[in-house]
């Protein structure tokens, strides 16, 4: 997936643009409002990350003008704002995603993984792990072409560990994701223990391989080859 | 006006008031007294005129009222010219003696003096006198009292608007948004009070609003960098070479910087409820919400074995922002399940005005007070923030609701009163 990342921040940016390129990314990072302009008018893009406050602009703006353009491309803002208004404005444009800075580089991916779902697939395809398969419209899950009962967040869980297969996730970004901000987590750690455990044993009961490895002290890795 | 002028010119209104009021009626009541006492007199004459008519024919001799009686005795030697003087004389027809003003003087009628004795009696006019006395002394205390009253509610008037200001002063809130504001005074000294108070209220909330402001401004600027600083960890996690050792300082010092961010997008959350930055309200269900929310942590509660009874009225809405609504009731559910024993019980109630949630466990080991304090936690897990139940009172200020806590058999049990 072709994304173009719009952040005036260079470190962040270049984190970005290395998480998503090791999942197979063709990322390009742009520091400012008017080259971005630019690039949409030049290049086709499958998605779009900006953020709000750029040196030169604001990325709602170019928000907007992907929108007037009917160019076809994923949206997702992140932004140090984090009021309510923002974010609903920022999704009532047409943005897909919002996320608020400092927010997880997995989180972030596994919001691209969506997007490209939905661009490449019109959103109504299969993910398919080896053998585990997810059809996310119906939020079901299939072992060995055996349907599993999950719990929503289980079922989240797992889609999560597929879309950052191969890379430490940490409990933090987990619970968020799960959870969203502003959850006090003292025993969110707790929650993602139970619901790790749960989501194994159901796997396991299938046949599955066991994939979750877990990280002491830090979170777990879905492991697979 | 000064304080003193306008107490005194108060008091002298009012006395100058009463006064007149006082004469006037002294007048009528003097009046009343004189008239009793000369009718008191002409009865006495009518009755001597009577007698005098009634002995008339008679013998003996008419008894003569002393107060007409003229007294005339032909002077031998020398006396002083003109005397006045108190007597007593027998008055045969009350059988008593009585007092008698008398005033003697001396007329030559041809080559002879006479000595001349005229009588008045002084018992009605005594009467009078102590009557005149006593209604004086009457008067007075009723004139001291209604001053008393009058100047006590006068005064009460002109400090009304002192009693105001410490009231509002008493419960000046730097948070608020409403505009403070005193009551005018005329007087001199309130007002220069007022205009004092308004000045330093006005100081203190500036000076409080630029410090928010650079709070705010310092957290939202702290988050970039915290991003940053999330992302190469995030991208060195995941550098598969790292030895154990390494691994470990990494995921110490990323989960530090998470907390750090979560601390900080929670303390941004609070310093913007305080700033009513929510200012759209919605009918909420409550019901649906809490719902919704005990289906997220439905695994939890399981693996808890927490039994949960729900007691709701379905019809509940309340007019809130749906977004603080949702804090706050996650909130509250999160904590009690968070508290809650193994096999515990959670019970949650919802009515028209009220939300309940009860959960087992043993009592508390501190001040329910600190409860509601920032950065107080229960747990000693590095992970709380503290922060939770301060958002949920934050919440509960901000739209006027009044939380609780109270302990009763063996449950801790928050209450949330929407009116």
């Amino acid at each position: 997936m072709k994304i173009l990342i719009v952040e005036d921040e260079k470190a962040l940016s270049d984190s970005m643009v290395e998480y998503l390129d090791e999942e197979g990314h063709n990322c390009e990072a742009i520091y400012n409002y008017f080259d971005a302009i630019d690039k949409i008018g030049l290049y086709q893009y499958d998605c779009i990350v900006v953020d709000i406050n750029l040196p030169d602009g604001n990325g709602l703006d170019l928000i907007r003008f992907i929108k007037k353009k009917s160019i076809l491309m994923g949206v997702i803002i992140i932004s140090a704002l984090n009021s309510l208004e923002n974010r609903i404005e920022g999704l009532e444009i047409g943005a897909d995603n919002y996320l608020t800075k400092p927010f997880h580089l997995a989180e972030l991916n596994a919001h691209l993984k969506s997007i490209n779902r939905r661009v490449s697939y019109g959103g109504s395809n299969q993910i398919i792990m080896n053998e585990i398969k997810l059809i996310p419209d119906e939020h079901k899950a299939f072992v060995n072409d055996q349907e599993i009962t999950l719990t929503k967040k289980e079922y989240e869980l797992l889609l999560f560990f597929i879309s950052n297969k191969n890379k430490v996730i940490t409990k933090s970004g987990l619970a968020e994701y799960l959870w969203g901000d502003y959850m006090d987590l003292a025993d969110s750690y707790d929650f993602i223990y139970t619901h790790i455990k749960n989501l194994r044993r159901k796997l396991l009961k299938e046949g599955c391989e066991d994939y979750i490895k877990t990280i002491y002290g830090l979170g777990y890795k879905f492991e697979s080859n | 006006m000064r304080l003193l002028n306008k107490i005194t010119l108060n008091l002298l209104s009012i006395s100058l008031f009463i006064f007149l009021f006082g004469m006037v009626a002294f007048y009528y009541v003097l009046r009343e007294q004189v008239d009793q006492n000369i009718n008191l007199e002409l009865e006495k004459r009518k009755k001597s005129i009577t007698k005098e008519l009634d002995s008339a024919h008679s013998t003996t001799n008419p008894t003569v009222n002393l107060s007409e009686k003229v007294l005339i005795t032909l002077l031998n030697k020398p006396r002083p010219l003109i005397s006045f003087s108190d007597t007593l004389i027998f008055n045969p027809d009350e059988n008593k003696y009585a007092i008698y003003r008398q005033l003697g003087f001396v007329k030559v009628i041809g080559d002879q003096s006479y000595f001349i004795q005229i009588f008045k009696p002084l018992e009605e006019t005594d009467r009078l006198i102590v009557r005149i006395v006593m209604m004086m002394n009457l008067l007075i205390i009723i004139i001291i009292i209604t001053l008393l009253i009058a100047n006590r509610h006068s005064s009460r008037q002109d400090w009304k608007v002192f009693y105001d200001s410490i009231d509002k002063i008493n419960n000046y809130d730097v948070n608020s948004f409403e505009a403070f504001s005193l009551k005018h005074s005329d007087i001199k000294e309130f007002a220069d009070l007022n205009r004092v108070l308004l000045t330093m209220t006005e100081r203190i909330k500036n000076d409080y609003l630029n410090l928010k402001e650079y709070i705010e401004n310092a957290s939202h600027e702290i988050q970039t960098p915290l991003a940053i600083i999330n992302s190469k960890m995030e991208l060195l996690l995941q550098w598969g070479d790292m030895k154990e050792k390494q691994y470990k300082i990494v995921a110490d010092a990323y989960e530090a910087s998470n907390r750090l961010s979560r601390l900080n997008k929670t303390l941004i959350l609070l310093a913007k409820i305080e700033n009513r930055q929510f200012p759209e309200s919605n009918p909420v269900n409550p019901a649906i919400m809490i719902n919704h929310q005990l289906e997220s942590l439905e695994d939890l509660i399981l693996s808890k074995k927490i039994k949960i009874t729900k007691r709701f009225d379905d019809e509940v809405t309340i007019l809130i922002n749906p977004y603080l609504a949702e804090i706050l009731l996650v909130n509250l559910i999160k904590n009690a399940i968070r508290h809650n024993i193994t096999g515990g019980d959670l019970i949650l109630e919802l009515s028209k005005n009220r939300f309940e949630i009860a959960n087992s466990g043993p009592p508390l080991q501190m001040d329910p007070e600190m409860l509601f304090k920032r950065f107080h936690k229960a747990s000693t897990s590095p992970e709380s923030l503290g922060l939770g139940l301060a958002i949920v009172q934050k919440i509960c200020t901000l739209y006027g609701y009044k939380i609780g806590y109270s302990y009763k058999n063996e449950m801790h049990v928050m209450h949330v009163d929407f009116k």
